[in-house]
């Protein structure tokens, strides 16, 4: 067994008794980076990935009829055909069809204005089992964990778990898999440290767990799995950082209280805050980490990530129609911050993690870290937010600056020198 | 195969004073790292060499030994041609075209005999490491004159004879030449530029530099103090770490690591990084220690002091404290890691795909540090007769077989240093336990008990076999040859001076260079059509062939 | 086919770059109407190479063999460690048997069984082959004119590059050990597309040639004073250089049009991993280029090494290597042979069913490569466990160009290796009569298996 990577320290008698919160050495300290991550969707189906379910009956969202969905926005037949045809994009067949978003009233974009059209209606998680955490201490609000535990809020998956870019058994959604491939090819590394001050991990009162970023890359080994022990710096951000107040009994750590934290979130929206933030993770006989870090996180940047994803594109590939994932957001949204009365721009999510054993070192790479600490006050102001693929999206779309005909909501459809169902090849 | 009986004294008159014609003694086919390092040198670093070399041969423990025993195979002649070829288009355009070729012709679109002539001179000189005959510089010529006559331009016409000095033998095989001693008209020596050759390859591991080649053509090679200078100059350069490296590499054997292979199943954590890594890392720390700080070679063996990079740090199960790629490192006791025997190269080198093998790490600590191979396993064992083992663990199943008689002849030498070390897996990666039974890491070792790694690092340490290793690869490296019988004694003699010097390896690579024993010819037996055989070199046909051990004091 | 010309009437025919090109009048050959040969009677090449795996087949003393088939003769029935070659039986001929025979000297482990069988000769030490080995006797015979003499591959993947082949018995052929290095090698820079209509002689070629004339010219001067075992190594040195003259003066001629040349897509990187399923991959893409490499007529004459004598392979996931367990492992009691041992030899037979497949799958006349072809499958080992070189498994597998009456099994006590060695010789076209020294000399090929 490969020797206990946690830190004695010596806490001499002399010293007077510290209180918690400051600075001290932690008579343990256990170390991660994570491995995966995804949002903590049940999959209620016994096979497959896209089956029907207990969670979803009718099995994952079908594809949608787009035809029928622009001719019920007003165009015609032979538009709708016309536009759904690979072949004509108003836009290069990489970022896909433009003139998807203009379906509207008057044509407006529905991607920025998505109550301009009515709900379409996503079907959501009809089940009663669902993984994630208590975040309203009532048993009474939510779902039922899979072992049996009450009061799971978890509205997030309730809104959108029926969706083929979430749905899925741990590690097999297309979201999930686009993702962590990103993140597990060196896209960035978030890493956990665990701390107590009680003599056996397992058993502990007085726990803490940091969670941070780091700009060191996890490295793969020969099976494709990301290799454990490699040692990683703490890369002190204004933006992520996370500290929850925890105990662990027989090796499973519960938040204490709630906190806010804001983690590195594996999807196209960067930032994930979470609000009255709790965690539950369990140390597995291996020295690996899995379980769950939960919150209220805002509901209406989720949506605006997948729009600004390209619109059409996020459609075409995973079977929805972004205004109806505006709209199940909304009306599935369970918290506001400012009270009871104010409004709820919050939803209940979970994410599923899973680490294994690392060195996380201290920012200066002086040493382990042997306690968990809030490295804000030393970050740098945080970078501008600008990536190659998100600088090119305009309103949900990418727009072809070279191109004859531009999409939008006076653009006409048909190429004027055909007449019916002509196809001409409109080549960017 | 065998080598003929000396033929009867040719019934030549007595002849008084018979000329000796120069011999060439020597044709030892040039390393993939000493080609690299004469390009960089003779025609910059920015050519690039993409090219499949062929394979090398150990003998004896040294690639030193077995390569010069090898030729050149047909595919390996195309890709000698095809760099040669790729090395004079980068050299002769561009930028870089002025710079070499250093003169210019009358007119771009012709030959120029004047201008070609200087560049074959200059570069044949490097390349060839000694003067062109006027007979080789006319052969070229005429190639650099068809060429330029052909594409209408002068430098397609360097290129061609650039190529053609590129792929002769006089390039691809350091030929070791011997000329009458006017000293002594009936012996031979080394003439200059071969000595020169020796020593730049031995300290530089590349071909003699303009300086070198200077000393070889004013007899400066010759004379003590003259040869003193040189090696004094070569062992004060930062060039020389170039020529540690490659000597370490041969002895180290770590030319293993292009091909080593894991199964990621067992050791997932293997990869090439990890693989370049380990090869870095103990050369790094060699070097460090016995070139840059001088220090006495039995620390090899037990000190743990060494440098680490981010992917070893995580097969040794280390954090990596540091922000930038290498870092110093010393292990703590409780890791039992102890000098180079404990470094992963070592340890993951001589191991199987999928375990450790302590028989192949005690072949390779005899080999490699004490100079004692272990031969073959005899082709006449019977198997059938080998008790089969029911042991749980590897040590066990060992020791079993070692009880069969025809075995334990070589496995009560060879295994025992290997079991010591059973405390790293097949990776080297630390297990103290195997099936939950801790790992029993005594050993008998040529009588001695030793336990675990840093017992048997107190030992080679001790054991005086271990310098004197040394001292006989150094001179094996140095002159390309095995040893035997008849260096025995200055072999000796060489570890006593090495010993008193402290065991410093820079000393000892001087100490080897100026002895008289380095620059000692050994005349091959003749080939079928030799020239008129003189008295002197009939003796020498009394030789076997294969042994070239005909010595002229 | 055979192609003879002079360099210098070649070098007459171009001035200043202008393509002249003399030699033989261009090839447009058409079949006859059976297929087997050429309208102008010249029959369609033969090709020859040898397959070499290391560690034998499975025959325990006691009696247990898991590959020698009990009927003699044609018709044999297919044991468990030859199912991969049940789907080309009819084409392979099994030999069965036959051994090495040492004289006086000591049984190199893992060296003197195919040395023998290559050489005639049982080495004296296992550091060397004591004669050259008779595929170069067969590159010189049937192989001056194609681009390539000879082309050596291993696809073992392993420590360091294998090959048998050698003419001085010290150097041996540096063979491509990936397949990437195979293609580039085969279909890389050089090869010239023999169905492409707009061929034109390269130039460039006759100034290569003149810097390599410059290199021969100097060969006298080099040679005097030189030491018998330096002279052999520039001897080499000087035939290798020829060889690289007869290459470029193919290349000066224009290439025959053959039908069933494709050039391949160039492969991708394999995983690097020397265990059995790994390797066996490996093999199976290296043959598919070779064998195209073959159709394509840049070589008619190769050898291919799946793994070493002493084999370094291993099945994923399992601590021990082959070699180690050919060793270990006790004969079952029941079984009468080592299970664990001849599961995995099986494993490594498929490697070698799939590479004769691969030569049977393309079409060339009127049957298939692998028709006009002679494959000799051989091993460094009998019973690997005791490292006996008695029973050394060896097959001829392809048609030799209809010379090949295959599908036997023929089976003999104690004959010498090299007659089969001799067969093949004969069998494309060797001018050999005798082969082997000492007890292994031998001028009686196996005349069951000859048409």
């Amino acid at each position: 067994m490969r020797a206990e990577r946690h830190f004695t320290a010596l806490i001499s008698a002399v010293t007077v008794v510290i209180a918690f919160s400051s600075p001290v050495l932690a008579a343990w300290t256990k170390t991660y980076v994570v491995e995966w991550n995804e949002p903590a969707m049940y999959y209620g189906a016994k096979s497959g990935v896209i089956d029907p379910g207990t969670d979803c009956p009718n099995g994952t969202n079908p594809e949608v009829d787009w035809i029928k969905v622009l001719m019920d926005a007003g165009y015609t037949r032979e538009e709708a055909q016309w536009l759904r045809n690979p072949a004509n994009p108003t836009r290069s067949p990489i970022h896909g069809q433009n003139q998807m978003a203009f379906r509207g009233k008057d044509r407006a974009n529905v991607y920025t204005n998505p109550t301009s059209t009515p709900d379409p209606g996503l079907v959501g998680v009809s089940g009663t089992i669902a993984e994630g955490l208590n975040l309203d201490d009532d048993v009474k609000t939510g779902f039922t964990s899979p072992t049996g535990e009450k009061g799971i809020d978890n509205n997030f998956y309730k809104a959108l778990g029926c969706w083929k870019t979430y749905r899925g058994p741990p590690r097999l959604s297309s979201g999930a898999l686009t993702f962590n491939d990103s993140m597990r090819n060196g896209s960035w590394t978030t890493v956990i440290v665990v701390s107590g001050h009680g003599a056996d991990p397992m058993n502990d009162k007085n726990v803490k767990v940091g969670i941070y970023v780091s700009d060191d890359k996890m490295v793969k080994d020969g099976n494709g799995n990301i290799a454990r022990d490699y040692s990683f710096r703490i890369k002190p951000r204004a933006q992520y950082e996370g500290i929850v107040t925890a105990r662990s009994v027989d090796g499973r750590i519960i938040s204490t209280r709630p906190a806010v934290i804001m983690l590195r979130n594996p999807a196209y929206d960067r930032d994930l805050e979470l609000l009255r933030a709790r965690i539950d993770l369990t140390i597995q006989p291996d020295g690996a980490l899995k379980g769950y870090i939960g919150g209220y996180r805002p509901w209406e940047p989720i949506y605006r990530g997948w729009v600004n994803a390209r619109g059409p594109v996020i459609e075409a590939l995973t079977w929805v129609q972004l205004p109806a994932v505006y709209y199940a957001l909304k009306r599935n949204a369970d918290y506001s911050p400012k009270g009871a009365k104010g409004e709820r721009t919050h939803i209940s999510y979970a994410l599923r993690i899973s680490a294994i054993p690392a060195y996380v070192l201290t920012p200066d790479a002086t040493q382990v870290a042997s306690s968990v600490e809030t490295y804000r006050a030393i970050a740098p102001q945080e970078p501008e937010r600008v990536s190659g693929l998100f600088a090119l999206v305009v309103d949900g779309i990418v727009p072809d600056r070279n191109a004859k005909v531009q999409a939008g909501p006076n653009a006409v459809i048909l190429p004027a020198a055909s007449a019916g169902n002509t196809v001409e090849t409109d080549k960017q | 195969m065998h080598g003929i009986a000396a033929a009867a004294p040719v019934a030549v008159a007595q002849q008084t004073s018979p000329e000796l014609k120069p011999i060439k003694v020597a044709f030892r086919r040039i390393t993939e790292s000493q080609y690299r390092h004469t390009i960089a040198d003779v025609l910059g670093s920015e050519i690039q060499i993409n090219a499949r070399f062929e394979p090398e041969k150990r003998d004896e423990g040294l690639l030193a030994i077995g390569t010069p025993q090898l030729s050149l195979t047909s595919s390996g002649f195309e890709q000698y041609f095809a760099l040669a070829s790729s090395i004079s288009e980068q050299a002769l355009s561009g930028k870089k075209q002025a710079a070499v070729v250093g003169c210019k012709p009358a007119d771009a679109a012709k030959a120029d005999e004047a201008c070609a002539r200087q560049f074959i001179a200059k570069y044949g000189e490097r390349l060839f490491r000694r003067p062109l005959t006027d007979i080789e510089i006319a052969t070229r010529l005429k190639t650099a004159s068809l060429g330029a006559q052909q594409s209408s331009d002068f430098y397609a016409g360097l290129k061609l004879a650039l190529t053609s000095i590129l792929v002769a033998p006089e390039f691809l095989f350091r030929v070791e030449t011997a000329e009458p001693d006017p000293g002594n008209p009936q012996q031979y020596r080394l003439d200059g530029y071969t000595k020169a050759s020796r020593i730049a390859f031995l300290l530089w591991d590349t071909s003699p530099d303009e300086e070198l080649l200077a000393a070889a053509r004013s007899g400066a090679m010759h004379t003590e103090a003259g040869l003193k200078e040189q090696l004094t100059r070569l062992i004060s350069s930062p060039r020389y770490e170039q020529g540690a490296r490659a000597f370490f590499t041969d002895m180290l054997q770590l030319d293993g690591f292009e091909n080593v292979v894991k199964d990621p199943a067992i050791y997932p954590k293997f990869n090439q990084s990890i693989a370049d890594g380990a090869m870095e890392q103990t050369l790094k720390t060699t070097i460090d220690l016995l070139i840059t700080k001088k220090r006495d070679y039995r620390d090899l063996f037990t000190s743990n002091a060494t440098f680490i990079n981010r992917p070893l740090a995580a097969v040794y199960d280390v954090p990596f404290l540091s922000a930038g790629e290498w870092v110093p490192y010393t292990f703590s006791p409780s890791s039992e890691r102890f000098g180079i025997l404990t470094q992963i190269s070592f340890l993951s080198l001589f191991s199987h795909p999928g375990t450790s093998s302590p028989t192949k790490r005690g072949i390779k600590v005899n080999e490699i540090f004490k100079c004692e191979p272990t031969p073959n396993p005899p082709a006449d064992v019977d198997f059938s007769k080998v008790k089969d083992s029911t042991n749980g663990t590897i040590r066990g199943r060992l020791l079993d077989h070692m009880e069969n008689a025809g075995c334990t002849v070589c496995h009560r030498r060879s295994d025992p240093p290997g079991l010591a070390l059973e405390h790293f897996d097949g990776l080297g990666q630390l297990r103290t336990t195997e099936n939950g039974v801790p790992i029993d890491v005594s050993a008998d070792v040529a009588g001695v008990k030793v336990v675990g790694a840093q017992g048997l690092a107190r030992f080679l340490h001790d054991d005086p076999k271990v310098p004197a290793c040394l001292v006989r690869n150094v001179y094996a490296y140095g002159v390309g040859r095995k040893t035997g019988i008849r260096e025995e004694d200055y072999l000796a003699d060489q570890t006593k001076i090495f010993a008193g010097n402290g065991y410093r390896v820079p000393d000892l690579m001087v100490q080897i260079a100026s002895s008289p024993e380095f620059f000692k010819v050994a005349v091959p037996s003749a080939a079928r059509t030799a020239a008129v055989p003189s008295a002197a070199a009939t003796t020498a046909v009394q030789q076997s062939a294969r042994n070239q051990q005909g010595v002229n004091p | 086919m055979s192609f003879r010309f002079d360099r210098r009437s070649v070098l007459r025919g171009m001035l200043g770059g202008t393509a002249v090109y003399m030699g033989l009048p261009v090839l447009d050959v058409f079949l006859n109407g059976n297929g087997s040969a050429y309208a102008n009677g010249a029959k369609l090449p033969v090709r020859f190479g040898t397959y070499f795996w290391g560690l034998g087949l499975t025959d325990t003393p006691t009696g247990g063999t898991r590959w020698v088939p009990t009927k003699t003769g044609p018709g044999y029935e297919i044991m468990p460690e030859l199912e991969s070659l049940s789907v080309v039986k009819d084409k392979v001929s099994v030999f069965s048997g036959f051994r090495a025979i040492a004289d006086a000297k000591a049984n190199q482990v893992h060296w003197s069984g195919h040395a023998s069988i290559l050489t005639g000769i049982a080495p004296a030490s296992a550091s060397r082959f004591d004669g050259p080995t008779f595929d170069t006797k067969i590159a010189d015979a049937i192989g001056t004119s194609t681009r390539y003499k000879m082309i050596d591959v291993d696809a073992s993947l392993s420590r360091h590059p294998v090959s048998y082949s050698t003419r001085t018995g010290t150097t041996f052929a540096s063979p491509e050990t990936t397949a990437l290095g195979l293609y580039t090698r085969l279909f890389g820079p050089g090869f010239q597309d023999p169905n492409s209509d707009n061929w034109k002689p390269d130039p460039s070629i006759m100034l290569r040639q003149s810097v390599l004339s410059a290199v021969k010219d100097q060969r006298d001067a080099l040679m005097a004073g030189v030491g018998r075992a330096d002279q052999i190594k520039l001897d080499q040195y000087f035939n290798s250089v020829r060889e690289m003259e007869n290459q470029l003066a193919i290349q000066l001629q224009k290439p025959a049009k053959c039908e069933d040349c494709i050039v391949p897509a160039g492969p991708k990187e394999g995983p690097r991993s020397a265990s059995v399923d790994v390797v066996n991959a490996n093999t199976k893409t290296m043959a598919k280029l070779l064998a195209m490499g073959l159709i394509c007529n840049q070589t008619r004459v190769f050898t291919f090494v799946h793994t070493a004598g002493s084999s370094e392979t291993y099945v994923a996931g399992q601590s021990k290597i082959y070699h180690q367990i050919t060793h270990d492992e006790p004969t079952d009691a029941q079984l009468g042979y080592q299970p664990q041992t001849s599961k995995i030899a099986g494993m490594v037979m498929q490697a070698f069913g799939d590479f004769l497949v691969e030569m049977n799958s393309i079409k060339e006349g009127d049957g298939t490569l692998l028709d006009h072809m002679l494959v000799m499958g051989f091993s460094d080992t009998g019973y690997a466990k005791i490292h006996s070189i008695e029973n050394i498994p060896m097959f001829l597998a392809g048609g030799a160009g209809g010379k090949h009456r295959a599908g036997q099994h023929i089976h003999t006590t104690g004959e010498s290796v090299t007659r089969v060695s001799l067969t093949a010789m004969q069998l494309v076209g060797a001018p050999v009569g005798e082969f082997g020294t000492g007890t292994m000399k031998t001028s009686r090929p196996i005349t069951e298996v000859m048409a």
